[in-house]
């Protein structure tokens, strides 16, 4: 009996790419940084245009509030700092780096000379300050500052490996290859938030995956395995946790009042390599794929890489990409220049062809499918028909502020209405009214 | 690199291949079976009626929107939907030109007036069956026997060629505190003086079944609808055998039809599944008392139409508690 949530849809899952190994492509020739990769303050660049930096060097951070350091993902010169549209459609700062193929690493990078046992909390929430981790399943939250307030208040830890949405399968792979290693990076997890039952969550359309962690964690007291229904969007930790626990989280409460925090995979492999290397997030797994692409697979790349280079080392296209996309098919964000660099959020690079709409005039029939897949329990229809005529009040009282924009509201319309988009207007709206 | 320019839109990129051509599409799948019955049990005369209703429908909502210079919707098939509906709920006997002015009430008024579709009121077939019925009683309550021959293409018919095959709908012989002369299994099987496409309750289901497969409908509000009519109809009936009598209402006068097809209708039920369990309720205790105490033997027509307009206080009211419950 796998573990699951009410509401949410099983989508054509896609995992096309789940048994091709993660393959490192050979260094981009030049990276741009953008200087907010995570939720908080964008950090301040603190290197100069001419300066020549070395991998895992310190480029970027931000003292003053929650942010999360950045460091240069290759060795070379700072070539500008330049201000640009990021993926978000915000202005932000971006230092470009060139690349000058010395692969010299920087020398502060000392792998940690303490055992687990022997670290304290605050030791370990230094380093992964100092690491720059953030949640690297595109949430961006500083880890830093989850762990911190996870302390004292979690009796359970949730690393998330349900990878629900469609084509990514970028987590898989890192668990089928380097499962000790996410082990490693719970367990230091656990010690810094100071609880002792972990589960590392995982959908049952990962079976190798899954047995592979079963055969590590015999007999483990910390972790264990937990399966899950294949479900989007089971990922998200909301439904983690009520599929966990069957209860809700209350609206504008977070994991750790109910006890939990949840880490992604990644971010585990992100805290061992900060701990047994010493180096920091300057590198992520990607999954590049959608029907364009000419050989989909997953890619480990430096933080910064343009998508052409990524996509170019996997063959460039097949036909004519109708878009382009950032993240996985149902939240990611359509890129409008294939020259967007890798953030520590990307989790997937899709090049899909065809145009997902009906391209019927836009109906609401009022079927109510919608109703029954919101994993929030909302009535999405109504949130497009009113903030259609912009009566964003009415929107509010149905609950628009709950909405979490996982999209199986407007995948599954027949009427091919924009209801994501609706939603994002209203709420953007009432943000301004306040 | 191509510097072909890249769409951008708001997420999700992929979408589920259901539009409501796929839909209406769909309905009108579950309703063929029904439709052959129709010529088994009436002759080409309903085929006839079938196509100057489909007909009508789509070339109104066509007409409509090129004169009022609206974007054109004939390609999702919900016109063609609600000219095989309001066909199936017409008397075999009716002259054509009816049919026609019964479209054009459906599709014009009903529908195109309130803006098109997702915006009416109330099921456009239903209220067009309605319009009709009061404003032609006589034409629209002549019922012959199955299997009598009518002239397939005349205009309208004579009265005298109805009258030889006229027979009373079983609903009619209810009304009357008596038992219908079909058996139960002829009721089944559509044996019965009627509308051309309720007669046959079995064939119906055979769509029905698709439908709820197909997951075009849920099963709340049939499920609700017929239960809430057997319930009463069990417990108060007009007649001393409660089953038989419970059995009789049930498979006749277009419950059936009503339940699935018309009471279903997306746009005039409501959205959510507590909604659609009153609202099915509804149209059940509404049925049953038009049945027993109103001026006309059938109710199924009248309740669907009297429940659309609850709609929206139904969606409202029965609004399904958001996760993690509403915010105090």
């Amino acid at each position: 009996m796998s573990l699951t949530f009410r509401g949410g849809i099983h989508l054509p899952e896609n995992k096309n790419t789940d048994q091709c190994t993660i393959t490192r492509p050979r260094e981009p020739a030049y990276i741009r940084v953008p200087m907010s990769q995570h939720i908080g303050l964008a950090c301040i660049p603190v290197v100069k245009p001419g300066e020549v930096v070395s991998k895992g060097q310190l480029i970027g951070e931000n003292n003053n509030g929650l942010s999360a350091c950045i460091h240069a993902g290759i060795a070379g010169k700072v070539l500008r700092i330049e201000s640009a549209i990021n993926q978000n459609g915000r202005r932000d700062d971006y230092i470009v780096i060139e690349n000058d193929y010395s692969g010299a690493v920087s020398p502060d990078i000392k792998p940690c000379e303490k055992k687990i046992s022997e670290l304290s909390s605050d030791e370990i929430i230094d380093t992964v300050r100092r690491a720059g981790i953030v949640g690297m399943g595109g949430a961006t939250f500083p880890t830093h500052a989850k762990i911190k307030s996870a302390i004292g208040k979690a009796q359970k830890l949730i690393i998330n490996c349900a990878e629900c949405e469609p084509y990514l399968t970028a987590n898989h792979r890192l668990i089928a290859e380097n499962a000790k290693d996410i082990i490693y990076g719970a367990k230091i997890l656990l010690k810094a938030c100071g609880v002792t039952t972990g589960y590392i969550a995982i959908e049952d359309n990962k079976p190798d995956a899954i047995a592979d962690l079963k055969k590590l964690l015999k007999g483990d007291s910390l972790l264990s395995v937990k399966v899950l229904k294949t479900k989007y969007p089971q990922g998200d930790e909301r439904q983690l946790i009520y599929a966990f626990e069957h209860k809700e989280l209350p609206a504008g409460k977070l994991p750790s009042d109910l006890g939990y925090v949840v880490f992604n995979a990644e971010t585990c492999f992100a805290v061992y390599r900060a701990f047994s290397t010493g180096m920091p997030v300057t590198e992520r797994v990607v999954t590049v794929d959608g029907d364009c692409i000419v050989n989909p697979g997953n890619v480990i790349v430096p933080i910064g890489t343009p998508f052409s280079d990524i996509i170019n080392f996997c063959g460039g296209f097949s036909k004519r990409p109708d878009r382009i996309i950032s993240g996985g098919p149902m939240m990611g964000i359509a890129q409008w220049d294939e020259n967007a660099p890798v953030t520590k959020g990307t989790a997937g690079i899709l090049a899909l062809s065809k145009d997902m709409y009906h391209r019927e005039i836009p109906n609401c029939i009022h079927c109510g499918r919608c109703v029954g897949v919101c994993p929030m329990h909302l009535m999405p229809c109504y949130f497009a028909a009113y903030s259609k005529i912009n009566d964003y009040e009415s929107c509010d009282a149905f609950g628009v502020k709950s909405c979490v924009e996982c999209g199986c509201c407007t995948y599954v319309c027949p009427g091919n209405i924009p209801i994501i988009q609706y939603i994002r207007i209203a709420k953007s709206k009432l943000t301004q009214k306040k | 690199m191509n510097s072909d320019l890249l769409r951008i839109s708001s997420s999700p990129h992929i979408k589920h291949e259901d539009s409501t051509r796929v839909i209406m599409t769909d309905v009108l799948i579950a309703l063929v079976p029904a439709a052959i019955w129709s010529v088994y049990a009436f002759g080409y005369r309903s085929v006839t009626i079938l196509l100057v209703s489909v007909i009508f429908s789509v070339l109104f909502e066509l007409l409509y929107q090129l004169i009022m210079k609206k974007p054109l919707t004939v390609t999702d098939f919900s016109a063609t939907v609600t000219g095989v509906l309001l066909a199936f709920c017409l008397p075999v006997t009716i002259p054509l030109w009816m049919v026609i002015i019964g479209d054009f009430f459906a599709v014009v008024i009903v529908k195109q007036l309130f803006g098109g579709i997702g915006r009416n009121i109330v099921n456009p077939a239903i209220c067009a069956r309605i319009f009709l019925f009061v404003s032609f009683p006589g034409a629209m309550s002549s019922f012959v026997k199955p299997e009598s021959s009518l002239s397939a293409f005349a205009l309208t018919l004579k009265p005298s060629d109805i009258d030889a095959v006229a027979s009373a709908t079983p609903l009619a012989m209810l009304k009357q505190g008596q038992f219908p002369s079909e058996s139960l299994l002829d009721l089944l099987f559509g044996k019965n003086a009627g509308c051309i496409g309720e007669v046959s309750v079995l064939m119906l289901l055979v769509g029905a079944i698709y439908l709820l497969v197909r997951r075009v409908i849920t099963w709340h509000i049939p499920v609700s609808y017929i239960l809430t009519v057997a319930i009463i109809t069990y417990f108060f009936p007009r007649n001393s055998i409660t089953i038989e009598f419970m059995l009789n209402e049930l498979l006749t006068g277009g419950l059936v039809l009503g339940a699935f097809f018309m009471a279903t209708d997306y746009v005039t039920s409501p959205a959510t599944p507590n909604g659609r369990l009153i609202y099915g309720a509804g149209c059940g205790v509404l049925t049953v008392f038009i049945r027993y105490f109103g001026g006309y033997p059938e109710g199924v027509s009248f309740a669907i139409l009297i429940m659309n307009l609850f709609v929206w206080y139904l969606d409202r009211y029965t609004k399904p508690v958001r996760f993690g419950g509403d915010p105090k």
